[in-house]
């Protein structure tokens, strides 16, 4: 099955130029895509085309079988749900519990329904002992957890993460991207897709789709698209710090083959002595 | 600059708090109106505003309101107070007649400073109210309120929930805004701009140089605001649902018992104030004359 499907997907901002220019790409359902690329590679417009922020110039997206136009778009954006940069700048309500009913108000919730739903999500992303709290008394990490619970809330096909980690700090870093390896598992028919610039957490991802100035430059498993030296070089990206591992093992004549993470590799390196 | 908690809300667990959003907006709309009904003689005006501030002074140390953030955003008014005083003393007023001093041949009324406590004590009360109520009062559950108030002008196309909603929204933003404010103004000064000292002219270039970014920020912030918010399903013109029940309790009852005796009171005075010869109530009640 095909989440999104683009078709000859083009958009510019001015005249100058395209923001996104004729991409073609079909997503799985229920696969963990990472969307990398230089700034201003078109990584954020993709996302806001998705869910219909931005109109369609020209080309066709689907979303899950339905046609991006706007007579869709609450549909679609029922089934697709974003987590923005900025933490405090997606935090509408004045209380955690608030927040998390913001979506299911405006999808029509019923009331008595409500409590269940907000305390199932709050529980799942770990802020169910902060429902009453304010923005302003909980950390950025905090505050994108909220967010995630929100948009979980309302059972999306899709989730995207849209740079979701790249204004907290280490800490909030590691909480976020535990929550995703745990909805991974747990939720096997959602479909997430992290817009980043962190390649360690793109070498995590089941594909990557590598953008640079607007053209879809590769779509592949992570480790075939890092092994590719020219590639990320043109692409001004950097390599993950386990394929640089690997490359100076080989390099002292120590293969440690397709070690997926630093313990398997530690663990390789070691057992080899 | 530091510490503004004006006007935000507080979780606490107090009657003010539990009590319905609609029920303290039509509260609050009978305290403003007590508070402008004017009488004949000064001297009722400044007890019965002194009594009403008792009353609210009352209210905030229920609902746990801290007067020293009342205290605090006092500290900022004193300006406001001196130019009222100036101007009340140097504006020829005819119906002045008390003088209390005269420099040359230029007299000083006591009606001035009469007139500049008497703004300055409706500020304070309306101050207190206002606090009371957002500090209470979830922005959430102020729009829904709000809403609820304006829902008769939907008739004439009035949009209500839009404004509803831009107002709790502009609620839930002013700690926001205010810690961006305290980051632009410590970016600034590491870059040597100088907010305290200097002429009056460099303060004002100073707070340009605080002014600018700090609108552009906010502007980009309501960008990716909307953006959130159409994102997570939000149509202003389609029906929601609501997670907070607005429900009319029996403490309300009580609340607006309360409130509309006083109210009751005021207005009572008023018009008897109003309709029978100007009577000095100091004069009836305590049997002194101060001299009227």
């Amino acid at each position: 099955m095909k989440t999104i499907i683009f078709k000859n997907v083009s958009y510019s901002y001015s005249k100058e130029g395209f923001a996104i220019k004729n991409l073609s790409l079909e997503l799985e359902e229920g696969s963990y895509i990472a969307l990398v690329g230089h700034n201003g590679s078109g990584k954020s417009t993709l996302a806001k085309l998705i869910i219909g922020l931005l109109p369609l110039q020209s080309g066709e997206i689907i979303v899950n079988g339905l046609k991006l136009e706007k007579a869709n778009y609450s549909k679609i954006r029922s089934q697709v749900g974003i987590v923005f940069q900025n933490p405090d700048n997606q935090f509408i309500g004045s209380t955690v519990e608030d927040d998390i009913a913001f979506g299911l108000e405006n999808r029509q919730v019923p009331q008595e329904d409500m409590r269940g739903i907000i305390d199932e999500f709050a529980r799942k992303v770990g802020m169910i002992d902060y429902l009453k709290k304010e923005p302003t008394n909980l950390s950025g990490g905090q505050k994108q957890r909220v967010a995630i619970a929100g948009i979980l809330a309302l059972q999306p096909k899709v989730i995207i993460f849209d740079e979701a980690t790249s204004m907290l700090d280490p800490r909030g870093r590691n909480e976020i991207s535990k929550i995703i390896k745990e909805m991974r598992k747990n939720m096997p028919d959602l479909t997430i897709i992290s817009i980043t610039h962190d390649v360690e957490e793109a070498y995590q991802a089941d594909k990557v789709v590598l953008l640079n100035k607007g053209e879809l430059r590769a779509y592949d498993k992570p480790s075939v698209i890092f092994s590719n030296e020219e590639l990320i070089k043109e692409c001004n990206l950097m390599k993950p710090f386990l394929l640089n591992v690997r490359d100076e093992c080989l390099k002292v004549g120590l293969d440690i083959g397709d070690a997926s993470s630093i313990e398997e590799a530690v663990e390789k390196i070691c057992q080899s002595k | 600059m530091n510490d503004i908690t004006f006007g935000r809300y507080i979780a606490r667990e107090t009657p003010i708090h539990h009590l319905d959003a609609r029920n303290k907006l039509l509260m609050m709309i009978l305290f403003f109106v007590s508070i402008f009904l004017q009488f004949n003689l000064w001297t009722t005006n400044l007890i019965i505003g002194g009594i009403i501030l008792l009353f609210l002074f009352v209210f905030m140390l229920i609902a746990k309101v801290s007067l020293k953030d009342l205290f605090k955003s006092l500290k900022g008014m004193w300006f406001l107070v001196l130019f009222l005083l100036i101007i009340y003393i140097f504006l020829p007023n005819s119906t002045y007649t008390h003088v209390a001093f005269s420099i040359g041949s230029y007299n000083i009324y006591w009606d001035s400073f009469y007139q500049c406590g008497y703004i300055l004590l409706r500020l304070v009360m309306m101050l207190c109210i206002t606090m009371i109520l957002t500090s209470t009062t979830k922005p959430m559950d102020l729009t829904r309120g709000l809403e609820w108030g304006m829902t008769p002008l939907k008739v004439v196309r009035f949009p209500a929930h839009e404004i509803a909603m831009t107002i709790s929204i502009a609620l839930r933003f002013i700690p926001t805004i205010l810690e961006e404010t305290k980051r632009i103004m410590k970016a600034q000064e590491s870059r040597g701009v100088d907010f305290s000292h200097g002429s009056l002219k460099n303060k004002f270039r100073a707070i340009i140089s605080l002014i600018i970014p700090l609108f552009v920020s906010a502007i980009e912030r309501s960008e990716e605001l909307a953006n959130a918010m159409e994102a997570r399903g939000y149509d202003p013109r389609s029906k929601r649902t609501h997670f907070q029940k607005l429900q009319f309790h029996f403490i309300d009852i009580i609340g607006l018992f309360i409130v509309l005796v006083i109210f009751g009171a005021v207005l009572t005075l008023f018009i008897i104030d109003h309709n029978f010869e100007v009577v000095d109530i100091i004069n009836v009640i305590f049997g002194v004359e101060v001299g009227i």
